[in-house]
């Protein structure tokens, strides 16, 4: 029966469903009159009437509510879950066919809702094929650039007029790096000491030519690095400020200043050390007391003087020699695969070992000296068997390049040694590069028939290991064009700085002493995540986890052991999260966790918040649920299981689902924080808004 | 039974072009009462060397001609200086220089300027046959 009703038109079901309320309506008044006229002759008129009204009056409320009940479930309900499926989809990249259960009473409405939706998935999934074609050709060219530039090896910095970060590389990320990365949209001068940055970028203004270039030497406020480089005006084409912003190519001269630094004081020690006993010397002997004893020993006691002085500095000076030069850290593997190969391009073979050790070394100036002399020993005698080995020794490595054949004299290796390398550059031979290296080599016998020659080299100099830093570049070319923040109520949406983030924690109470565990998050600009710039640690709750919690985020007592306390974890995260928008899915709880440690952080948590539960209630209705799962249900986010309820999981799932939200808040009309904040508020009953006052919409 | 046992004075050949080094080495060294002959040139020192098998040869390291790397290894490479001890000297004393020196050959590296009652305890250790590689500063045996 009710199945043969809704194969009715909607308009016929319509006007039966008004018809049967007006008989609904005659009726209630009929049986009202009939039990009324029924008590007059007991009651009297006056009851009668008044009987008959209260239940026709009772009769027509009641059905009235069942009539608004099933309007409510069937209509209003239906076309609110219609409309936020259709805003879903028209906002963000959700293609999945609309639920057939959604207004299945509101006549043609679903279908055709379903057909429109269809359509629209087709029309944007050929959209999609297109700008997947021109995304794919530009990501081949963007992938060739930023190959191009993980080789720059100085730290490369482009800055808006304001000095706010638009691009940087892998090695600038090392250069400015201490406690806390930099990150885009962050000023420069958080990183860098202003007053030079400034007078360069004021000097360059003033010129007013564009591509003009200027020399920087400024510190990194951090660290205390010492950075030279150079700042060269950029117009970049869709500046539409006017102002122009600046490139920055910075280099870490630290270690050469302190290099400079010691030449010269050395080279003043030496003077004041050899000056006095010389001139004392002379007074000596000018005097003619060498001949009695007195006179000797004040002789030999200045001479004395003078050859500690000069051994002593000499010495280091010997220690320091070569340090000048620019060299890299570099694996031992890495260096004997480059000998191994530049040697066959020679026609010698090598047959290499190296061991697991790094050294710092110049690889090209190195590599073409034991390449010559591999070369001078097979040209010599048609050495054969030849290897090559890179081992590790107490105070550095030792290469040593065999051969099969007659030991080779000393003399033969330093004419070998003289011989100019090709190498691109004036006067480097074989001597110079074992020089720059503070080195020698020499020729051994290893057996009757087969000679090795020798090259130690000291890896005391070392420098760190080569940055395993992301090498890629992080760049917003957009924050170019970003018109100067305002009061934070009324800036956009997009355009908010927002830092996403989750926390794992040992329980739900942190008032009974429950804590967290890890923390992770995800900074996103014009609303979207920048990649590169995430943050992720472990903490050590300082209690045991409890089984079950590591049975929801599987971190064990294990894991967490030897990793920052909360208090050093949550400076670093606030560090990360300095100045930006803080987002989280419930930020009532995670907030809570943080802020009972405010003290001991010496931070405050009073960023402004955006909580996606709010959002989404705002978006989608108080009554639907609003739990992360639900949420990314609706909004087509897929969290592979493995990752579910990790710090980072759940971020990168909420930083989506903010991503896919922000459309659909702006098409009902909510485009900026406040306007957001505001919206969020009239769904408190669901979670309290834990915006301080000062981020309240004005 | 030692060198400096035997009934002959110990005979040594000291190899260094620096004139007033020299001679403070035949000085010092002369009152010992022990065989001395200086060569200024590398290359007459090394074929008097070769001819007179001496107990011990001290040697510069930078000589004309030819450099006492070179004749370190030729003195260790003949099959007739064998017991000839050799006393590198150097003004250079990195300590991959003495390490070059040992390397080819040499049984004990002293750097200039040298502390004269060292360079005698150095040399007597040599002549007295112990077969022990001594580093005046390292103290390396």
């Amino acid at each position: 029966m009710l199945e043969r009703l809704t194969q009715l038109p909607l308009r016929l079901r319509v006007f039966l469903f008004f018809a049967g309320l007006s008989v609904g309506g005659l009726v209630a008044l009929g049986g009202g009159l009939w039990v009324g006229l029924t008590r007059v002759e007991s009651a009297g008129v006056v009851s009668g009437f008044v009987t008959a009204g209260l239940v026709a009056g009772f009769g027509l409320l009641a059905l009235s509510a069942w009539i608004w009940m099933l309007f409510d479930e069937n209509v209003a309900r239906a076309i609110e879950r219609l409309s936020t499926a259709l805003r879903a989809r028209a906002h963000t990249d959700l293609d999945r066919a609309l639920d057939p259960s959604h207004g299945q009473y509101l006549g043609d409405l679903a279908p055709a809702a379903r057909a429109v939706t269809g359509t629209l998935a087709e029309t944007k999934n050929a959209l999609a094929e297109a700008v997947e074609r021109e995304t794919t050709r530009l990501a081949v060219e963007n992938a060739r650039l930023q190959a191009l530039l993980a080789d720059v090896p100085a730290g490369v910095i482009l800055c808006a007029p304001d000095h706010q970060i638009v691009f940087y590389n892998g090695p600038a990320r090392g250069i400015l790096t201490k406690d806390r990365a930099p990150g885009l949209n962050r000023s420069l001068l958080d990183y860098l000491h202003a007053g030079p940055v400034k007078a360069a970028f004021a000097r360059l203004s003033r010129d007013g030519a564009t591509d003009a270039a200027t020399d920087v030497l400024c510190a990194c406020a951090q660290s205390g690095k010492m950075l030279a480089g150079r700042m060269r005006l950029v117009d970049l084409p869709q500046t539409g400020s006017g102002a122009p912003g600046y490139v920055l190519t910075l280099r870490d001269v630290t270690d050469e200043l302190s290099l400079h630094a010691g030449r010269e004081a050395l080279l003043e020690e030496v003077f004041d050390r050899v000056r006095r006993p010389a001139a004392n010397l002379q007074t000596v002997l000018a005097a003619g007391v060498a001949k009695d004893a007195k006179g000797r020993a004040a002789l030999l006691s200045e001479v004395e003087h003078l050859a500690v002085a000069i051994t002593e500095l000499g010495a280091r000076y010997d220690s320091a020699r070569g340090q000048w030069w620019p060299m890299t850290s570099t694996g031992a593997t890495e260096l004997a695969e480059a000998i191994v190969a530049q040697a066959a391009q020679a026609g010698v073979h090598l047959t290499a070992h190296a061991a697991d050790v790094r050294a710092r070394v110049d690889v090209f100036q190195l590599v073409s000296l034991v390449v010559h002399l591999a070369e001078r020993l097979v040209g010599r005698d048609q050495a054969g068997d030849m290897t090559l080995s890179i081992e590790e020794e107490p105070d550095g490595v030792l290469i040593s390049l065999g051969w099969q054949g007659a030991l080779v004299s000393v003399s033969e290796l330093e004419r070998w040694l003289a011989e100019p390398l090709d190498v691109g550059l004036a006067d480097v031979t074989g001597r110079s590069v074992l020089a720059a290296h503070g080195s020698e080599a020499w020729p051994e016998r290893a057996s009757p028939d087969r000679g090795l020659l020798r090259i130690p080299l000291v890896t005391a100099w070392a420098g760190p290991e080569a940055s395993q830093d992301v090498r890629r570049a992080v760049f917003d070319f957009d924050l170019m064009d970003r018109a100067p923040s305002g009061a934070l109520a009324q800036t956009s949406l997009r355009a908010l700085t927002c830092v996403v983030f989750d926390t794992e924690t040992t329980g739900l109470l942190p008032s009974s002493g429950d804590e967290i565990c890890q923390i992770a998050a995800v900074r996103l600009l014009g609303g979207r995540p920048v990649a590169g710039e995430t943050f992720e640690t472990l903490v050590d709750p300082g209690r045991p986890i409890p089984a079950a919690a590591t049975e929801v985020h599987h971190i064990t007592d294990a894991d967490v052991r030897g990793a920052p306390p909360i208090e050093t974890a949550a400076r670093r995260f606030h560090d990360f999260a300095d100045g930006a928008v803080l987002v989280a899915h419930n930020a009532p709880f995670d907030l809570e966790f943080l802020r009972r440690h405010e003290t001991g952080i010496g931070r405050r948590f009073d960023h402004p918040v955006l909580d996606t539960v709010l959002l989404s209630a705002v978006v989608f209705g108080q009554t639907e649920v609003h739990t992360l799962d639900a949420l990314c249900e609706r909004l087509g986010i897929v969290i592979p299981s493995e990752v579910r309820h990790t710090a980072m999981g759940d971020t990168v799932a909420t930083a989506t689902a903010l991503e896919r939200l922000i459309p659909m808040l702006e098409a009902k009309g909510i485009r900026t924080f406040g306007e957001a904040v505001a919206a969020a508020r009239r769904h408190a009953r669901l979670l309290k808004d834990v915006n301080a006052p000062e981020h309240a919409p004005a | 039974m030692s060198a400096l046992q035997d009934a002959e004075p110990p005979q040594v050949i000291i190899v260094e072009d620096e004139d007033n080094i020299a001679l403070a080495l035949m000085t010092v060294l002369g009152r010992e009462g022990w065989r001395l002959t200086r060569f200024a040139d590398g290359a007459e020192g090394l074929a008097t060397i070769e001819e007179r098998q001496p107990d011990l040869v001290l040697l510069d390291v930078m000589l004309p001609s030819l450099s006492g790397y070179e004749i370190c290894q030729r003195i260790r490479m003949s099959d007739n200086l064998t017991k000839t001890r050799i006393l590198m000297m150097t003004a250079r004393g990195t300590s991959v220089e003495r390490r070059k020196g040992l390397a080819l050959g040499a049984d004990a590296f002293i750097t200039k300027p040298f502390d004269l009652r060292d360079l005698m305890g150095q040399v007597r250790r040599l002549l007295s046959d112990q077969s022990v590689i001594l580093d005046r500063e390292t103290g390396h045996a």
